[in-house]
């Protein structure tokens, strides 16, 4: 199946780590022009190496995901670096916290005003798009009781639903919205991976509840996102896909 | 990724910089210091009468009268506060049959033996001998109870078996300079207990000198400390090891969020970890800036201590016995005393001490407690050691296994051993 994807310029938020890395590098593989952010230089750089080798374009940036204007800027920035914008990917999150008010602006801030702002940037852009498309990452937590009631999962659920209602809006222009919900995704340097070792009951517990006792991969995560995000999917708008190996348990009706 | 250190011209009055690298061999470390009891007879002739031994707090002694029997091998002594506010040392033994004369703590006007009403005044010398005339030979030539030499350093009582012994102060140089900004005389006592447990004492003050163990006995500290770039500093006698705290270990990978031990720690000083926008590995620096900044008005008073003292693990050795992890806001001492008999036994002695904010309620002073391993939970940490050891005393008592193959991460275990043969002999 040829997902349509070459020569599309793409950007990515929170591309440096984890599942948006994983889809930063299909999306390059694909032969997608990329542009992303992230916290750490040095992982900015060596996504540029490795987005090189795929000799596709690409512009990073250190952001801080609660700067607002830090966010919009580098989504004009990227424009500019790659000459428009056909797909934008909100996958940057602040990762969960609990017994802390503060929580509740920190994933406001960065997991949801981080897409909003984002998206409202790069709109004027994708409107001139021939296959424009949006996606937005969830987490199985909104819609799952998930390790404590934290903001993490209450904001990542406003996002959820931010998502579809904008794909109803955006959908006569042509502009498709969708949103994927990954369960616990382990990779190098991941939160999980420190859970594993420094609070491994928590971890043990989550594994159990997981149907074949191993957590998904980013890649195994990314493979869905960038079938979602691309042409290939021009049937799939407002669509909300669990990707959890089987981890939820109610029945999607 | 090597861990940011203050600076040479940073303030600083525990002395920071790294000590001359001593010069020592390669050579295996023999087991028998381990499991003889030959070894362990030689030991207590040879140095535990020999050294300076911490014996209690002054607060446990702080009135005139006060007293507290401290166990060290298969002696007493009681150390007791006097009229004059000094401290003295006597041997637990009644001078008429040797019975032990006192138990525990509390306040006394006398020593009195319950066996036959033998009585001493609290500066040890005989009170009252029932019956005194039908000693035809009279009383004991010597004026009452055996004394011990005593003195006083940085809130802690301490007591030397032998009379030629040099002073405290000789003996504690130079870790005066490194300690005494702590001011552990403004923490207060908050846990103290004593564990059997079934190995050698030094098979305990080992597991606290290398940080190479980390990975295998505790590996939810990777996420809280640096274990393997750490300072060894040995000095005469004694030695040190200096631990980052509040950062990640090189073994692991940076995570977004930041791990909970960390955030901890980060509470506990009263910032937020969730307005905290850093990195994971930024948090440390940050931690000691917040502290710096926010000590004082908290009633913290960090004004002696340098900015990595404000996070990190400070922990030394004194020679031969006590392990101190030393922090900003508290101190984890442990004191390992050897069983009287049995080489592979020992009690491990807690006390932790914390530094008080402004206001904060003094708590009340802990109740001693004393169990063998396994009956009471120590804490995370200590339990994962208290677990491992028997297991590590059994195995050296194997036929199999001659001696301890010591690498750099365990300089200090070399240190130990170059200082202890330098009393007790190879």
């Amino acid at each position: 199946m040829d997902l349509r994807l070459k020569g599309l310029k793409v950007a990515v938020t929170g591309g440096t780590r984890g599942i948006g890395n994983a889809i930063v590098h299909l999306l390059a593989d694909e032969g997608c022009d990329i542009a992303t952010c992230g916290r750490a230089p040095e992982r900015i750089d060596a996504v540029a190496r490795d987005v090189a080798a795929a000799g596709v374009r690409f512009h990073g940036e250190t952001v801080q995901g609660r700067d607002g204007d830090a966010m919009r800027q580098w989504v004009r920035n990227s424009i500019k670096a790659l000459g428009g914008l056909d797909i934008f990917v909100a996958s940057l999150s602040a990762g969960g916290g609990s017994d802390e008010e503060r929580y509740w602006y920190r994933n406001f801030e960065i997991d949801l005003m981080s897409a909003v702002r984002g998206v409202e940037e790069a709109l004027p852009t994708l409107r001139q798009s021939q296959n424009p498309s949006i996606l937005i990452l969830g987490t199985m937590a909104a819609s799952e009781t998930f390790v404590a009631p934290m903001a993490y999962n209450a904001i990542k659920a406003a996002l959820i639903t931010w998502s579809k209602q904008l794909s109803q809006q955006l959908a006569p222009e042509g502009i498709r919205v969708n949103c994927l919900s990954p369960g616990p995704t382990m990779f190098k340097g991941s939160n999980w991976e420190m859970i594993r070792v420094a609070r491994s009951r928590i971890y043990d517990n989550a594994v159990r509840q997981q149907p074949t006792r191993r957590m998904g991969t980013a890649e195994e995560i990314a493979k869905a996102a960038v079938f979602l995000a691309s042409p290939a999917a021009s049937w799939c708008n407002g669509a909300h896909l669990l990707v959890d190996g089987g981890y939820s348990k109610r029945v999607s009706f | 990724m090597s861990v940011e250190r203050i600076k040479p011209t940073d303030f600083t009055l525990t002395p920071a910089a790294p000590a001359p690298r001593p010069n020592f061999d390669n050579e295996m470390i023999p087991k028998h210091r381990y499991v003889s009891a030959d070894y362990m007879r030689l030991e207590w002739e040879r140095m535990w009468t020999k050294v300076w031994l911490l014996g209690c707090r002054e607060e446990d002694i702080a009135n005139p009268g006060d007293y507290l029997v401290t166990t060290i091998g298969k002696e007493e002594i009681i150390l007791v506060r006097q009229k004059d506010m000094s401290v003295r040392g006597f041997y637990n033994v009644c001078l008429h049959r040797g019975n032990r004369i006192m138990v525990g703590e509390g306040n006394a006007t006398s020593f009195k033996c319950q066996y036959h009403f033998w009585e001493y005044g609290i500066d040890g010398e005989f009170e009252n001998i029932p019956d005194l005339e039908t000693f035809p030979q009279g009383a004991p030539p010597c004026k009452g109870l055996r004394e011990v030499k005593c003195d006083t350093w940085n809130s802690f009582v301490w007591f030397n078996m032998d009379p030629d012994a040099c002073s405290l102060q000789e003996y504690l140089d130079p870790l005066q300079q490194h300690l005494e900004p702590y001011h552990f005389d403004r923490m207060v006592k908050v846990s103290d207990m004593t564990v059997e447990w079934d190995c050698n004492w030094k098979t305990s003050v080992d597991a606290f000198n290398e940080s190479y163990h980390v990975q295998g006995i505790h590996p939810e500290l990777l996420y809280f400390i640096e274990d393997k770039d750490v300072q060894i500093d040995c000095y005469g006698r004694h030695n040190r090891y200096l631990v980052p705290f509040s950062t990640i270990s090189h073994r692991v990978e940076e995570t977004t969020e930041i791990p909970h031990l960390i955030k901890h720690a980060m509470k506990e000083a009263g910032m937020n970890p969730a307005d905290f926008d850093g990195r994971v590995t930024e948090v440390r620096k940050a931690l000691q800036d917040f502290k710096r900044k926010h000590g004082p008005e908290m009633g913290l008073d960090y004004s002696d201590l340098n900015d990595d003292q404000l996070t990190d693990d400070y922990h030394y050795n004194i020679f031969p016995n006590l392990t101190l992890n030393t922090h900003a806001d508290d101190l984890m001492l442990f004191r390992q005393r050897p069983h009287p008999t049995d080489p592979n036994k020992m009690f491990f002695d807690i006390f932790i001490f914390k530094l008080l904010k402004k206001d904060e309620p003094r708590p009340k002073k802990p109740r001693h407690e004393q169990f063998r391993h396994g009956e009471k939970s120590l804490g995370l940490v200590l339990d994962q050691d208290a677990y491992n050891l028997p297991g590590v005393q059994a195995g050296m008592n194997s036929d199999s296994f001659d001696g301890l193959w010591i690498g750099d991460q365990e300089l200090r275990i070399r240190h130990f051993h170059h200082v202890l043969a330098s009393y007790v002999g190879s």
